[in-house]
């Protein structure tokens, strides 16, 4: 078996003439979290979405375990063991939080479970795991900002996947709820999950990083340990702009 | 209520309904079947429009094919009954299945208008076929017995219902809900969106075909422009939602309800039927538009104010 899950070699992505990602290449080992930075626009989210399968890159290679991602539709993803969270929150507004993570252990990893009861109590593990389980009962769309972001997360956990495509889980949430949501994702890792984390909380990231990747219109221009990477005057520019002299 | 008590209940009513032939008047069976018809119709939406979410226009041409199919089988080949529904239903499934492949890629208002077309098409189609009597129709065998046809149209209700019942708990059901609740949500999760949407879509086809079959056999009068007729669509469109998209038994409650209303009113005053089904919809849409079954749940808790938080949701 290949030390890494996650493969990915030379994808591009282009939208009417805005190159989204450009020939990128990574690898994602097996039990590590990667946290993806760069500035706003730079392709973090249009990575996710390749990878998860809703987007079609126009060029390169994606390989997850031995499989050949390329051809496989998002719910094939998905049943391999591929699961991501998004950006802008996307619950099922009209089912209970209980089924909308129910759906999760439904289908998910390995096409999940196909009883329903057994389904619900996973779903209600999970709830407990992100700390949702007193709201179970009630309607997705009754939950404010950051319910909804633990929400995704218990989505995405129920699927049981070896792979976790975090975006921006912690936007808009407070000091404390950043907290419990960083020793949240670090108890995911010690199941053996890989994760690939998006986040612009800076304070975060560094501590939850094994590794930065820095996107920047489309292309990698870093990657490696989280201090290192922060250091780099080409990192610093992309963010801050150049240095008068 | 717990489960055995639920199914009792629901074993009582079912012998109630049953038992109506030996005791109410040849009016009220008639009146009876056509409810019973349109109740089935309005299940057979809810699969696909309630479940799913797609807006189906598409149901009157399930309808057509099934009352078709049976209706060429028994006129033109001298098979029996039941052979005839079966090819009706073959037919119209074949169809969901071939039609859905291309439209169910269309969401929200692209899907209603794409299936909308179809029921003129199929009328231009079937004027023009020999087989299907052209412009003139087909005549059934005439059966007398009203109580057959009653309770044969019972027993497809409570077809429909019961697969809508297995529908509301099973993993497919959870997977039509969460297509209909965010659809790119589902398929991120493992939900065979594609699949899913086409098995839906075919199974509505398939309860539709059989009460065309069975309605067909009943009026045994058969034409291109009262088998594909759009108005029915319609009516099982404002039945399903009236009643609760989404749920077991409201759309079931939604077409007794209207069709007895409708029935009253177009005896008594004729003239304000039609204008009843408009304001239904105009003052369902506006009031509940989630049906009566999320009335039932809500109204308890909240009293009067659910209008008004739907007339607020809504920004109307």
């Amino acid at each position: 078996m290949p030390s890494s899950i996650l493969a990915v070699r030379g994808l591009t992505k282009r939208f009417e003439g805005l190159v989204a990602l450009s020939d990128l290449s990574f690898e994602l080992e097996r039990g590590e979290i990667l946290g993806l930075i760069g500035p706003n626009g730079a392709g973090k989210t249009t990575l996710v979405s390749v990878i998860s399968g809703t987007l079609r890159p126009d060029d390169g290679e994606l390989t997850f375990e031995d499989h050949n991602l390329k051809h496989l539709p998002a719910y094939r993803r998905a049943r391999l063991g591929i699961a991501r969270t998004f950006q802008i929150t996307r619950p099922f507004p009209g089912l209970t939080v209980l089924d909308n993570v129910a759906v999760g252990a439904l289908f998910g990893t390995g096409a999940g479970t196909r009883e329903l009861p057994r389904a619900r109590a996973l779903a209600h593990e999970k709830l407990d795991f992100v700390g949702l389980a007193h709201r179970a009962d009630q309607r997705a769309d009754a939950l404010g900002g950051p319910d909804r972001k633990r929400l995704e997360l218990a989505k995405s956990l129920a699927m049981s996947p070896q792979l976790l495509l975090l975006d921006e889980v912690m936007a808009g949430l407070t000091l404390v709820e950043i907290e419990s949501v960083i020793a949240i994702i670090r108890r995911v890792r010690e199941q053996g999950v890989s994760i690939l984390i998006i986040e612009h909380v800076m304070k975060a990231i560094k501590s939850l990083s094994d590794r930065l990747l820095v996107l920047h219109h489309g292309q990698k221009i870093a990657d490696g340990a989280p201090q290192q990477v922060l250091d780099d005057p080409q990192v610093v520019e992309a963010y801050l702009g150049r240095r008068r002299t | 209520m717990t489960r055995p008590m639920l199914w009792g209940a629901a074993g009582g009513t079912l012998m109630i309904l049953a038992a109506v032939p030996w005791i109410a008047s040849p009016t009220l069976i008639q009146f009876g079947i056509s409810t019973l018809l349109l109740a089935t119709l309005a299940q057979s939406w809810n699969i696909i429009g309630g479940y799913a979410g797609y807006a189906s226009f598409g149901n009157s041409v399930f309808y057509g094919l099934g009352s078709y199919g049976t209706a060429i089988a028994m006129v033109q080949w001298h098979l029996p009954f039941g052979v005839g529904l079966a090819l009706g239903a073959v037919l119209a499934v074949a169809f969901a299945v071939l039609l859905g492949l291309l439209v169910l890629r269309l969401r929200g208002h692209y899907f209603a208008i794409a299936t909308l077309a179809l029921a003129e098409v199929m009328i231009a189609i079937f004027s023009n076929l020999d087989i299907a009597g052209r412009n003139i129709g087909l005549v059934l065998p005439l059966l007398r017995g009203d109580a057959l046809f009653y309770e044969m149209s019972l027993g497809l209700l409570a077809l429909s219902t019961l697969a809508i019942a297995w529908i509301a708990r099973s993993r497919f059901g959870f997977g039509l809900i969460s297509i209909r609740e965010n659809e790119e949500a589902a398929a991120v999760m493992g939900v065979n969106t594609t699949l899913y949407k086409v098995l839906a879509f075919a199974l509505s086809g398939f309860f539709c075909a059989l009460a065309g079959g069975i309605h067909a056999y009943w009026i045994t009068f058969l034409d291109p422009v009262s088998a594909f007729d759009i108005g029915l669509n319609v009516k099982m469109i404002i039945m399903s939602v009236f009643g609760g998209p989404g749920s077991i038994l409201g759309p079931v409650v939604g077409a007794v309800l209207l069709s007895g209303v409708s029935e009253i009113l177009s005896t008594e005053i004729s003239s304000l039927a039609g204008l009843f089904f408009g304001v239904v919809i105009v003052t369902a849409v506006v009031f509940m538009p989630r049906g009566l079954a999320d009335l039932g749940r809500r109204y308890k808790k909240v009293g009067w104010h659910y209008f008004a938080d739907n007339v607020r949701a809504h920004r109307l």
